[in-house]
């Protein structure tokens, strides 16, 4: 464990706590974890919003029943299953047009996005043999 | 170029809306004009914010997206045609919400994040840590411009007494802030707390944040909490109550897993509140060597530490003096200077001043100009035409004549009045006065975070957008400027666009919207203040500690040939009486006036007239009581030279012309004591009596009546201190100044 700040002696700080905890009969903590600095890794966003539309494509497919508010929500939420499970029949075909719907709109992203990156790759290869032509060029 | 922002939320209490307002502050003291767009904004404040869908920049303006969670304002942004930028606040890693709907939203916010690299001109992290964020995802052109808190607002003074008395105990006090969420591990709060109880059985935690009491993660913290002693959730708190919370506690402690700022250890380091925080992402950078940080939660270690720094005061003192330094370091001004560097593009030169051949040109920015009735828009006039004959001066102007709608009434563009070119520019809004009045009494009575000040702004009013973008973009074109009254939207968002040329002259007096601190943008950023007299000079200097230089310049007084006997002639006025011209308004004290004048009629059968003059929505009138509607000029001299005494009941002045006015027609003044300025003129003139209440109104006329024949000696004596030539000479001295610094 380190501390930080530059108020204090770190090495001598930390050992007057460790004796104090040894004094009280405690040892270190084994499930203690160090802090993480890291950045997160990006998301790619066409590979991502694929993923987003397949998994949302069918509109008919509950979304996990939850509620952030106390009491009467507790209520809702038991009123919303008690609909999902004896209506399921109903929502399915007033949603029938709008899965296609949805079907379409993700096969179409399908498409469009695997075209982008086939652009990409073109653009970069003719970037890439016009800076080889203009360093040939010169010389 | 304006540089508008765009938020996906503007709340109270929200800290990317927080972090917008500061931005706009920074984008003002840079010179740049730009509006607040949100796609949620909260009831009532649409005066402050403009819905989304209403962003139309043009093709040389900068948007400025805040970017968080997942907004479809991201995509809006990509198709906007002008020049774009994001402000990163960062988006906490989905691994903390499995399971839950948020983690969707959590993920769709990074591909967001990546789709926008290509399209931004420019990119904002509000860490080092965001900005490496940034660049790992595309994004060119990176900058960071870190976050800043207003230390001042975290004073002892501005916390709310009763919290403060409520929370005071000398027993330890942990203080946790933030929403109760799972990657802030609350828990792992409660786990210290737990230790500590073992050392200090009186110890106390307080958790300030919101919570969603139906949330699965917030029902086992309360679980948790339960089984220890000395735990209260607060839940959401105004800014004084956290003030209060801040300044009670004995350490800030965080155990969050992920910030990409971590704006609390700032606001207790402001509240010279010892910061214990995990060093987790952001952290680290934030603290900057202030506070204490630790890599491990090990939490009998951390309880030790803790009960350490409650009890060792030579440990409490370097720590404060660590986070008073870093504070220092990510200051408002060290923010201005990132910003400034970051919207600084090489094709796009600073702007730089025009300078031309002839009388350097001079605008004045008033609130409403020409035929309107009003103490400072009245003087701004004088000033204007008298210094027209040194400067080439412009009116910066409304359309509005009323000051309490601020309803368009004259035409918007150029025109002349006095010979003088004035440039009138429309309202956006008229102001509702029930609502407004609501609003301030509310914000009246605590301390508030800059949000609310600037919501309090945009509701008093005048919305003139296009005056600010004009100030904006043609600054350049004048070499300095002139604000009046300091109090409107006119002045505290005109001036800190210009305030190195700014001479304000701010007519202040003790009100409450002066102790808003967001005003030091013009009481401490402006050139120079011209106050009207040394009770408001002093005024000024007793609130605002890094105050402009100040100089007491006041206004001149013409002496107007004058008949007494032609106003009672016209008026069918046969006995002494006092006399009031102004605005009949409540804020002016006239229904206290009338009040003591009835008494005093009913007490003494030859008390004089009460005659009023002005403008009023309501009719005065009843037995010796006079009201004469608005009265010419002339009438007005004739009336102050023929009466016992001008009264003026008013608590708020700043100068009062109408004493200047009556003086110099030999007529002593009876004022209202609670006005400072108003008792330092009958101190100095010798010329009068102050009054507050019944039997001293009664007594300040007995005086005058007695000694009327020396007071109107003194009286004239005193209006001749006060020339034009005089005052005059300090705007020509002044403006001269900031003329030749730019030559």
């Amino acid at each position: 464990m380190r501390l930080l700040g530059d108020a204090i002696k770190q090495s001598d700080l930390l050992q007057r706590l460790e004796e104090r905890l040894r004094a009280r009969g405690l040892g270190p903590d084994p499930e203690a974890r160090a802090s993480s600095v890291g950045i997160e890794p990006p998301v790619d966003p066409l590979s991502f919003n694929l993923a987003a539309l397949e998994e949302h494509a069918d509109p008919t497919r509950s979304l996990p029943l939850q509620t952030h508010r106390g009491g009467v929500g507790r209520a809702v939420l038991l009123a919303k299953w008690a609909f999902r499970t004896t209506c399921q029949v109903f929502i399915n075909e007033a949603l029938a047009r709008q899965r296609l719907f949805n079907g379409h709109v993700r096969d179409s992203y399908a498409q469009l996005s695997a075209e982008v990156l086939r652009l990409r790759a073109e653009v970069e290869r003719l970037q890439a043999a016009s800076t080889k032509k203009r360093a040939v060029r010169r010389g | 170029m304006a540089v508008h922002q765009l938020v996906p939320s503007l709340l109270p209490g929200d800290a990317m809306g927080q972090a917008a307002i500061h931005f706009q502050l920074l984008l003002r003291r840079l010179g740049h004009f730009g509006e607040l767009y949100a796609e949620e904004l909260a009831p009532g404040f649409s005066s402050l914010v403009k819905p989304a869908r209403e962003l139309r920049p043009a093709k040389d303006d900068l948007v400025l997206y805040h970017h968080g969670i997942s907004s479809p304002l991201s995509g809006a942004l990509l198709h906007l045609r002008c020049r774009r930028g994001i402000i990163y606040h960062n988006i906490t890693p989905a691994r903390f919400y499995e399971g839950t709907p948020l983690w969707e939203s959590l993920m769709s916010g990074r591909a967001q994040l990546t789709a926008m690299a290509p399209f931004m001109d420019l990119s904002i992290g509000v860490s080092r840590f965001n900005s490496e964020e940034l660049r790992s995802t595309g994004h060119r052109n990176v900058h960071t411009v870190p976050l800043f808190v207003e230390p001042r607002r975290f004073g002892a003074d501005r916390a709310d007494p009763r919290m403060l008395a409520k929370l005071s105990d000398p027993a330890p006090a942990l203080l946790c802030v933030g929403r109760v969420v799972p990657h802030k591990r609350v828990e792992d709060v409660l786990s210290l707390h737990a230790e500590l109880l073992r050392l200090r059985p009186t110890a106390r935690l307080w958790i300030v944040g919101s919570y969603a009491p139906g949330n699965a993660y917030v029902r086992k913290v309360f679980r948790l909490a339960k089984r220890l002693a000395n735990v209260e959730f607060f839940g959401r708190m105004s800014h004084a109550q956290l003030v209060a919370a801040y300044r009670a506690a004995s350490i800030l402690i965080s155990m969050s897993e992920h910030e990409g700022f971590g704006l609390p250890l700032l606001e207790a380091m402001a509240s010279e509140l010892p910061v214990l925080a995990y060093a987790a992402a952001a952290v680290p950078e934030t603290l900057g060597g202030g506070g204490i940080g630790f890599t491990e939660k090990r939490y009998a270690l951390l309880a030790e530490l803790v009960d350490e720094l409650h009890r060792n005061p030579k440990l409490r003192e370097a720590v404060h003096r660590t986070q008073t330094r870093r504070l220092s370091q990510l200051s408002a001004d060290a923010a201005a200077r990132r910003l400034e560097q970051a919207l600084a593009t090489p094709d796009r030169p600073r702007k730089t001043l025009r300078r031309r051949a002839g009388k350097p040109r001079v605008a004045i920015v008033v609130q409403r100009f020409g035929e309107v009735i009003g103490g400072a828009e009245a003087h701004a006039r004088s000033i204007a035409r008298r210094l027209s004959r040194d400067f080439q001066i412009t009116v910066l102007t409304t359309c509005a004549k009323d000051h309490l709608t601020w309803t368009n009434e004259f035409a918007p563009g150029k025109t002349r009045i006095d010979g003088i070119p004035v440039i009138r520019f429309p309202t956006e809004r008229a102001r509702t006065m029930r609502s407004f009045n609501r609003l301030s009494r509310q914000l009246f009575q605590r301390s508030n975070d800059r949000l609310h000040e600037e919501h309090w702004v945009a509701e008093q009013g005048p919305a003139a957008p296009a005056l600010l973008e004009y100030l904006s973009t043609e600054a350049k074109n004048y070499e300095g400027f002139i604000f009046f009254t300091y109090l409107y939207s006119t002045t505290v968002w005109g001036c800190p666009l210009v305030a190195d040329r700014a001479i304000v002259v701010p007519t202040a007096h003790d009100e409450a919207p002066l102790r808003f601190d967001l005003y030091t943008d013009v009481f401490e950023h402006a050139r120079v203040l011209f106050c009207n007299t040394p009770e408001e000079a002093q005024l000024v200097r007793r609130r605002f500690a890094k105050h402009a230089p100040i100089r007491v310049v006041g206004v001149g007084v013409d002496r107007a040939t004058a008949d007494p006997a032609r106003f009672r002639r016209k008026y069918g006025i046969d006995r002494p009486y006092l006399m009031y011209v102004g605005r009949m308004e409540a804020g002016k004290g006239i229904p206290e006036l009338v009040k003591a004048h009835r008494r005093l009629l009913r007490a003494e059968k030859e008390a004089p007239l009460l005659v009023l003059a002005g403008s009023s929505a309501a009719k005065i009138e009843g037995p010796g009581v006079r009201y004469l509607g608005v009265i010419s000029d002339g009438d007005k001299a004739d009336g102050l030279a023929g009466a016992l005494a001008a009264v003026i009941p008013s608590r708020y002045e700043s100068l009062s012309l109408l004493a200047l006015e009556a003086f110099a027609q030999r007529t002593p003044i009876l004022a209202n004591a609670e006005s400072d300025v108003l008792c330092g003129q009958v101190t100095r003139s010798g010329a009068g009596a102050s009054y507050e209440d019944f039997e001293s109104y009664q007594g300040g006329i007995r005086k005058i009546a007695a000694e009327r024949g020396p007071m109107a000696r003194r009286a004239l004596s005193y209006a001749r201190q006060h020339t034009w030539p005089r005052v005059i000479s300090a705007y020509r001295q002044e403006m001269r100044k900031i003329v030749e610094d730019q030559r």
